[in-house]
């Protein structure tokens, strides 16, 4: 079962529990236990599935292994530590063994220094991809008690013949940063590698699982101890200290009035607000949602004040590992007065001290703005410091709903990647490879991890027939089969001299992402991410170094794109660096629209010259209004600007779209060059990538006309020719149609043919060995990769729709990339009416779509053309209502 | 059955073609043991071209009762030398041919891919030809070089893999194999084979620039006058000049 623990035991229950060295060295250096501390010293010593969920430096760490090193130094006082593996510690970072390793030796040190030879050392090492041969060798002479190594590394591991034998003794696993693990492959492929090693140790072992917030809590506790044979979940405790630190945030508007400020006066405001912060703080550390942001916001700030390369840095993923390092190292001893990070500072290593962060811009999910907030206060008994600084107006109801859940504690959730094909494809070769299996069993074995309690036997089936080649005739089994299978007497094993090689060489979930070549005329005119081109939509527009390009094709590592009349881009080029708001986020902004829309309508009922009120900025909702706002974390400015926003949109169009109403707004650009099909379906970006594909294409149909398509996490616009008239009962008739279509069988179609499915088809290709990227020591080009999978793909799609990685490509583009499972709930609320929805017409544009139909100039700091593009359109809407209500 | 002249019919949307005066099936760019040969290297792709040449051949068959097969070129693909993913196909080929659809003789003008396959004429019994060959009234060349002969009323050629590229509903763009057929600069009928490989997609021939890949398009060939005759589900589709097409 798995259970919250929720009374923390004393300190002397706590402590007492500890080997008497152990806990002499921990009170001499630490005193008192963190509260995780107290509840986990006594949980793990005696042997209990434990998940921790704390915030930074409340002794996460030790709070799993005090009680570990106790447990060995007992064995080591009693002469019964034995060469051999007690503990795997697994971390998906790197960085963070070197740190995890130095933090065990510390305590080890020095109390062996006190007790001298006479006990023996208990022995940490590290292992990953670039422990040395020799080390290696040395490792398989003589293991350490203490492994600590990484999901990759482990999984190799688990199949080297002799050194497996080693993995037999293991007691405890721990494993770190699993926030940055249950919601990916990464996270899959590593469940599936614990069950291995269970079985190889004939036993189950103690787990202890170690992360950032992350909910729902019980998901994440399922995902370390997966389930036992009798299908229910093992036995776990969870601890949740993430909101024993204190923590102080506030949304802050930089300006008094984000829409009708000038340029020059947003930005200067932006870097004065942050200016005015960095000054205040010893350190500030700065998140901006993009790696471009970043630099920008460096440059401005340098540019701006006094700053320079000795106490301000940059810290992303695009730069050298030499560069972050050096970073760190400044960060550590507390040199820069300000660092600005894109995300590759949320994660686990230890920055030093911090005592404020700033996110710029929507974080997009209240979990990542705790975790981000929560890297400031260095100790635990620190109160940890943020300001959300947001640049429009969505963003800013955005950002004060996010820091008001974070105050009443309702985090979002993540999800699991559930029965992914192509992970289970590379375990079942490494299985095969180690003994033979009756298929039972190893289905058995797979089924005890979380992410595949559900797999259904065919699908497994169909992977081992795919597996043993049987897609191939018998003749050229030799080369295409990865195991042996025995159909009669349902046995697998290996098969293939390569296969090991290919096992050792290929294994991991991560893929290779390169820079797309883009051509116009056969001319080279730049480059974009691979991941961004497979967002690409042929006729998509957007901007590559300051100019307009429209999307036709792509080949290979090289995208095709015409000139473009056309002054809309469509798709921000940040578009795919950015996260999509969480869909729990979407549904609790759509209830604080729906609650404070209702309170300002009441009031406006009863208000003359409300325009002019507006224009002086003397309106402030009234009283049920200000005291939903006054509950809320933000600053003055944004109050009176998110007042404002309703206001006119209340006035505007009588209604603000909610979390039970979707408005759709047919409406026109400001020169009525276009017809805009607003949908204002505020459920985050991936359900609206699956709805606005289900409408376009519905609507592409019912009125026998091309369309374009604008997502967001607001809502999705669908672009038609200005010539196109469509009526009111013709959307109802889009709607109907839309609510009772086979969701599924559609996007599956218009999937198909997409850079999506071609980019993410090579992904599991590579991860289902049928695609190598390294063949016998040679390493193949993603160039090539990509070639050789869309061949794969014509030929797998022929044999059968149905071809596992065909099919786990699938999966993953309408699970993991879209939210196609939500997209059809609200489908069906709309059509049993549980969730309205309402068509108006507008001349302009509404307030609530301008972000959106301006959605691809977005940029993190606004671009000058999207801001004056948006200043018109309020223009345009002011003179409406102050036509309509004087 | 569509008649492109009085000697030569096309069928089904097939990818080949057949003359009555030499009751000879002709085709071209087989590319035989590609999957094999990938697989080898480590991509895995799934073997689906044999098959699918084996059913296009067996339609043939029955369609025209033929009792000559020429292939214009590339029955097989590596360059280096025949792999023996190849050697299988290929002998299978023959095999099947003879014993499967009762074909006498085979004829094989090389490609630029059939590099060392001379080797097993005697072997597998077929005949070869280095270059080109000149057959009744007809000109057979795979098309990496120009044709040294001056003679036949006829060209045909291999080598291109043409195709047309249109795109779908959603904006996607598609190709579809075709034939091309036309005039030569000095007066003679031309045809250009699409590709037998199920893999080869086809080079835009009212996109690319066609000189690079076969000479004979910058010397005595304008790829706009020729028609287009495009492989349809069971048909074949004339799609018009290439020259046309381009505005599309």
């Amino acid at each position: 079962m798995i259970e919250y623990y929720k009374k923390p035991f004393s300190r002397e229950e706590s402590l007492g529990s500890l080997n008497f060295y152990i806990r002499d060295w921990f009170e001499k250096r630490y005193k008192n236990p963190t509260p995780p501390q107290l509840y986990s010293f006594k949980l793990v010593r005696e042997q209990k599935n434990l998940l921790i969920t704390a915030p930074t430096g409340s002794g996460k760490t030790f709070s799993a292994f005090m009680a570990i090193l106790s447990d060995l130094m007992d064995m080591a006082e009693k002469g019964a530590l034995e060469e051999k593996i007690y503990c795997v510690y697994i971390s998906p970072l790197r960085a963070l063994n070197n740190d995890i390793y130095r933090n065990l030796n510390e305590p080890l040190d020095e109390i062996y220094k006190k007790l001298g030879e006479s006990v023996k050392k208990i022995s940490v090492a590290i292992r990953t991809g670039d422990t040395p041969q020799a080390e290696r060798q040395k490792m398989l002479r003589n293991p350490p008690n203490i492994l600590v190594t990484t999901p990759e590394s482990l999984a190799i591991l688990l199949n080297a013949q002799k050194f497996s034998e080693n993995l037999k003794s293991v007691k405890y696993v721990v494993i770190d940063e699993i926030h940055e693990l249950a919601n990916n492959k990464r996270g899959v492929h590593l469940s599936l590698s614990l069950e291995r090693l269970a079985d190889l140790a004939g036993r189950d072992f103690t787990r202890v699982g170690l992360g950032a917030t992350l909910y729902p809590l019980e998901t994440a506790a399922g995902f370390l101890v997966g389930y036992g044979d009798d299908g229910k979940e093992r036995d776990c405790y969870i601890i949740d200290a993430t909101w024993d630190k204190k923590m102080d945030y506030t949304t802050v508007c930089p300006v008094s009035d984000i829409v009708n400020a000038a340029d020059e006066k947003i930005d200067e405001s932006i870097y004065k607000t942050l200016n005015e912060i960095i000054e205040k703080n010893k350190t500030t550390l700065i998140f901006t949602n993009t790696r471009s942001g970043t630099e920008r916001v460096i440059y401005n700030l340098m540019r701006r004040f006094k700053y320079g390369e000795e106490n301000i840095a940059a810290h992303h993923g695009s730069l050298s590992r030499e560069l972050r390092l050096g970073v760190e190292e400044m960060l550590k001893k507390g040199k820069l007065k300000c660092v600005v990070s894109s995300t590759s500072l949320e994660l686990g290593i230890d920055i030093g001290y911090i005592d404020n962060v700033v996110q710029l811009g929507s974080p997009k999910s209240v979990t990542r703005a705790i975790q981000r907030i929560g890297r400031s206060g260095h100790r635990f008994s620190d109160v940890a410091r943020g300001e959300i600084v947001a640049i429009n107006r969505d963003d800013l109801v955005e950002c004060a709903v996010m820091l008001d859940s974070a105050k009443k504690r309702r985090l979002d959730s993540f999800t699991i990647p559930k029965n992914a094909l192509d992970v289970l494809a590379q375990h079942i070769v490494g299985m095969a490879l180690m003994k033979k299996w009756k298929i039972d069993d190893a289905f058995a074995l797979v089924r005890r991890a979380y992410s595949y309690h559900s797999l259904d036997k065919k699908d497994f089936m169909m992977l081992i027939e795919y597996l043993s080649g049987s897609y191939v005739g018998l003749e050229s089994r030799r080369v295409y089969a990865k195991i042996w299978y025995d159909a009669n007497e349902a046995v697998i094993g290996r098969r293939g001299r390569l296969t090991k090689l290919i096992y050792f060489l290929n294994i991991g979930t991560i893929p290779d992402e390169v820079s797309v070549d883009v051509y116009q005329d056969r001319k080279q005119i730049g480059s974009i991410q691979e991941e961004f081109l497979s967002r690409l939509k042929p006729g998509d527009i957007f901007v590559l170094g300051g100019k307009l390009y429209k999307f036709d094709h792509s080949r290979e590592m090289k995208a095709f794109v015409t000139g473009t009349e056309s002054k809309i881009p469509t798709i921000p080029p940040w578009f795919s660096e950015t996260l999509p708001l969480t869909y729990e986020l979407a549904l609790e902004i759509g209830r604080f629209r729906h609650e404070l829309a209702d309170a300002i309508a009441k009031e406006l009922r009863g208000i003359k010259g409300i325009s002019k009120l507006l224009k002086a900025r003397k309106f402030t909702g009234g009283k049920d209004a200000e005291a939903i706002l006054d509950a809320m974390p933000m600053d003055k400015n944004t109050r009176s600007s998110i007042t404002s926003y309703f206001t006119e949109q209340l006035l505007f169009a009588k209604h603000v779209p909610n979390d039970k109403l979707v408005l759709i707004e047919k409406t026109s650009d400001e020169k009525g060059e276009r017809n805009y099909l607003v949908f204002h379906s505020l459920y985050g970006r991936r359900v609206n990538d699956a709805l606005s594909r289900l409408f376009a294409i519905e609507a592409s149909d019912m009125f026998e006309t091309d369309v374009g398509l604008m997502i967001n996490d607001n809502g999705f616009v669908i672009v038609t020719d200005a010539a196109l008239k469509i009526g009111k009962e013709d959307i109802s008739r889009l709607v109907s149609n839309v609510a009772n279509s086979d969701a599924a069988r559609i996007i599956r179609a218009n999937v198909r043919r997409t850079e999506m499915m071609k980019r993410r088809f090579r992904h599991a290709a590579v991860r289902s060995f049928m695609v190598l990227r390294n063949y016998k020591g040679k390493k193949i080009s993603v160039k090539r990769q990509q070639i050789n999978s869309e061949l794969v793909l014509k030929a797998a799609e022929e044999i059968s729709p149905d071809f596992p990685v065909v099919k786990e490509t699938y999966r993953e583009i309408m699970d993991d990339v879209m939210d196609l499972p939500r997209a059809r709930e609200i489908l069906k609320k709309l059509k049993e009416g549980e969730i309205a929805y309402e068509i108006i017409e507008t001349q302009v544009p509404s307030p609530f779509s301008h972000v959106m139909v301006t959605f691809g100039e977005a940029d993190v700091v606004m671009m000058k053309d999207r801001r004056k593009h948006l200043r018109e359109l309020h223009k345009h809407v002011m003179q409406q209502i102050s036509k309509r209500y004087g | 059955m569509m008649r492109l002249t009085s000697d030569i019919e096309l069928a089904d949307g097939l990818p080949l073609l057949y003359i009555k005066s030499l009751d000879a099936i002709v085709c071209s760019d087989l590319h035989l043991g590609y999957e094999g040969v990938m697989a080898s290297r480590g991509s895995f792709v799934p073997k689906l071209n044999f098959r699918k040449i084996k059913e296009t051949m067996m339609k043939a068959a029955k369609a025209f009762g033929a009792k000559t097969v020429i292939v214009v070129g590339d029955i097989k693909n590596e360059f280096a030398d025949v792999h023996v993913e190849e050697f299988n196909e290929f002998r299978e080929f023959i095999g099947f041919l003879r014993k499967e659809l009762g074909i006498g003789k085979i004829i094989l003008i090389k490609g630029n891919h059939d590099n060392f396959i001379d080797r097993f004429r005697q072997a597998l019994g077929f005949e070869i030809f280095a270059q080109e060959a000149l057959l009744g009234d007809y000109l057979f060349f795979h098309g990496e070089e120009l044709p040294k002969s001056k003679g036949g009323k006829t060209l045909v050629m291999g080598h291109l893999h043409p195709a047309i590229a249109v795109y779908n509903k959603v904006g996607v763009k598609e190709k579809i194999k075709c034939f091309l057929y036309g005039q030569t600069a000095d007066g003679r009928k031309i045809i250009i084979l699409p590709a037998m490989n199920y893999f080869a997609e086809g080079v835009d021939v009212n996109q690319e620039h066609l000189g690079k890949m076969a000479p004979i398009f910058d010397r005595m060939l304008d790829v706009d006058e020729m028609k287009a005759l495009c492989l349809g589900e069971d048909e074949i589709l004339d799609f018009g000049k290439v020259g046309k097409l381009r505005s599309v």
